[in-house]
Parts: structure tokens; sequence; C-alpha cells
């Protein structure tokens, strides 16, 4: 079974690896690419979406089914990630443990639940304390990668970046400081059921943005449309339906990053984390 | 000015140089963040200053922005840089990993 693998495997890649000789030369001008799609990315996408950045027009504009499904695909992985991590079966164990937070001494209590109360904080048995130097420098570098991730999204316009970027940087911020401080921290402030939803409001965003321009005449995803509701030229529109699609994109990234890494480091447990 | 700049660099690439050389040559996982963390952030500091430097050649508002966006850049590099470096040894400590003797082969 393994050889005939094998077989397969290295057949179709000596296929492709032939097809390539097929292909025009790296860089070659006659080439059907260079001869009239590059030029008019490079030459009209600043009149036609006066967006200067043109890896974001081209992306986001001329092909923006193909970030679209880039988007679902993104969406997808952290459903798949769930689907297949996530334990819903809780096992109520026998003890518990908690630990007071003034004085760091660990409580064991049998078969009963303490009342929740701000001096006890529930932990597990693979629980470490958060090491301080890597809480406080966390606490001062999160809402600067914050910010320079909304940063990203918004310039995506004028310089490298968007809302793949962003998304991540975003979601690395979370994920920041549920390794600084502890898994459950981070899920107080993201909630699971909240990365879920945002995940699908994001794709609905792009989906919905798309599908606005549809029912105002203009084919889907053509940004010209959103003209009498943004108030704005058609140029400026596509420009600006640019910006709520990478919105989109970003949301769904940043909620897919925290969903899988929350899943995966918790084995789904969503106890403790690393 | 162009000396000053090149000087900054040369001795950046020089530290650089070193952290790499240090990650190859030492013998085990702690002894490997010392080059790791120590060089890369003086390496940096130096490359960046210099190129700051010489983003200065046509000295205007803007060049000052950027050059001071370069600055930004070490900052943030000399919080994380050995935050992150404390962070993995204390890992591997908690992990139980043992440090390497005089005498131990290199792991």
């Amino acid at each position: 079974m393994k050889i005939i693998g094998l077989v397969i495997a290295v057949l179709s890649g000596a296929l492709l690896m032939y097809a390539t000789v097929d292909f025009p030369a790296w860089g070659d001008p006659a080439s059907p690419a260079s001869t009239y799609l590059s030029p008019h990315f490079i030459e009209k996408s600043m009149e036609e979406t006066s967006v200067p950045n043109i890896v974001t027009a081209v992306l986001a504009d001329y092909r923006g089914y193909d970030t679209m499904y880039e988007t679902t695909v993104i969406f997808s992985a952290g459903l798949a990630c769930f689907i297949l991590l996530r334990v819903f079966l809780r096992e109520e164990p026998g003890e518990r443990l908690y630990r007071h937070v003034l004085t760091g001494v660990t409580v064991r209590v049998e078969g009963a639940k303490l009342p929740l109360s701000d001096d006890f904080e529930r932990i597990d048995a693979m629980w470490t304390p958060p090491d301080l130097i890597i809480k406080t420098v966390c606490r001062l570098l999160i809402p600067f990668i914050q910010l320079f991730a909304l940063y990203v999204i918004a310039h995506g316009h004028h310089s490298p970046g968007g809302g793949f970027q962003g998304g991540v940087i975003l979601g690395a911020s979370i994920i920041v400081l549920a390794m600084s401080q502890d898994l459950r921290t981070a899920v107080r402030r993201m909630r699971e059921k909240l990365d879920a939803i945002l995940c699908a409001i994001g794709v609905l965003i792009y989906a919905g943005a798309g599908a606005l321009c549809l029912l105002l005449g203009l084919n889907f995803l053509d940004y010209g449309a959103l003209t009498p509701v943004l108030h704005c030229d058609a140029i400026t529109a596509r420009s600006h339906g640019i910006l709520i699609v990478e919105i989109g994109v970003g949301v769904a990234v940043m909620c897919t990053m925290i969903w899988i890494y929350c899943n995966l480091s918790s084995m789904g447990k969503y106890d403790e984390g690393l | 000015m162009d000396i000053i700049v090149t000087l900054f660099l040369f001795a950046g690439l020089f530290f650089f140089t070193g952290g790499a050389l240090g990650i190859l040559r030492f013998p085990d996982f702690y002894s490997r963040l010392h080059p790791a963390g120590k060089l890369d952030t003086l390496g940096l500091l130096l490359a960046m200053v210099g190129l700051a430097l010489f983003n200065l050649h046509h000295f205007c508002l803007g060049a000052l922005l950027t050059s001071l966006k370069i600055i930004l850049i070490v900052v943030f590099v000399f919080l994380a840089s050995p935050t992150a470096t404390h962070a993995i040894v204390d890992a591997g400590v908690r992990a139980g990993l043992a440090p390497w003797v005089k005498g131990d082969e290199r792991r």
C-alpha cells in the first residue's frame, strides 16, 4: 500500500515538474500575466479604487472572491479545531484545589465547592503561579500590541498590512495574555462563545458587504454600489468598501487565532492551558 | 556621517554573528539562550541606531519621526527579549531540565 502511494506521489510530482516546462520564463514580458493584467493593476488601481497599496486593492477588490473564501477557510479551521478537540463531557473531580490569592496558600476541598469569591481562585493540579516579571511586561506590552494591530488593519490602504496581519496581531495579544497569566484570565476577556460568534460575524461582514452591493443593484462585492449608503463618490466608496471587508477579515482571523489556541493548549478542556 | 553609520552597522553585524556562532557552539539549552538573548539585543541596538542616523541624511520632520519609530523598535525589543529569555529559562527549570556542567557531553 505504501509503495503504491509512493509511486502515485512521485508520478504526480514528476508530472507537475514536467508541466512547469510550458510556463513562461520568470519575468517574461510576453507572458499573458504581464501583457495586460499586471500593467492594468499597476496603472489603474489608484484611479479605480483610490487605494495607494496595489496589493490591498488586488486582494480585497479585484480578487475579492478569493479573499472571501480565504476568510471562510480560516473560519472552517477554527470550527474544525473546535469540533475535533473540544471536550464536552465534564468529569467532576472528587477534590478541588483552591488558592488563596493574597497568601498563595493552596487549599484542598473534598466533595464540596467553595462559594465564588475574590479571595480564592480555582486551580488545577497542573497550575503554575504566573511569574511576576512576565506578567508585568506583558501587561505593559499588550496595549501597544493591540494599538499596533488596529494601525495595521486601518493602514492596509497605504502600506503593507491589512485584515489578516492585523487580526493575527490582535489574536496574539490575547494569546500572550493567556500565556503570561493563565488561560482562565484570557477566556474571561474573550469568552468561548464570543469567539465563535465573532468568528462567524467576521465572515458575515465580508459576505454581507458583498451581498449589500448585490442588493443595491451591482455585482457581488462591487463596492461602487455602496455609494448611496456611504454618501461619497463611487471611487471613494470602493476604498471604504475595502476597509469594511478588511475589518471583517480582522475580526474573523483574531477570533479564530484565540479559539484555536484555547482548544489546542488545553486539549479542549479550557481549564489550564500552557 | 556615512562612516559613522557604516561603523554602527558593522558593529551590529559583529554582535549578530557572535550570537549566531554562540547558538551553534554552546553546549546546552540554557547556555544557548545567553548569546541568543544578549548579543541579539545589542546587535539590534547598534544596527537600528545606524539605520536611524542614515535616515536623517535629509533632515526634516518626517525623517525625524521615522528615526524615532526605528528607535521605538529597540525599546520594545529591549522589553520583550529579556522577558522571553526569562520565560524560556523558567519553563526549562519547571520542566526539570538540569543545567550543563563542565565535563558533560554537548546536548
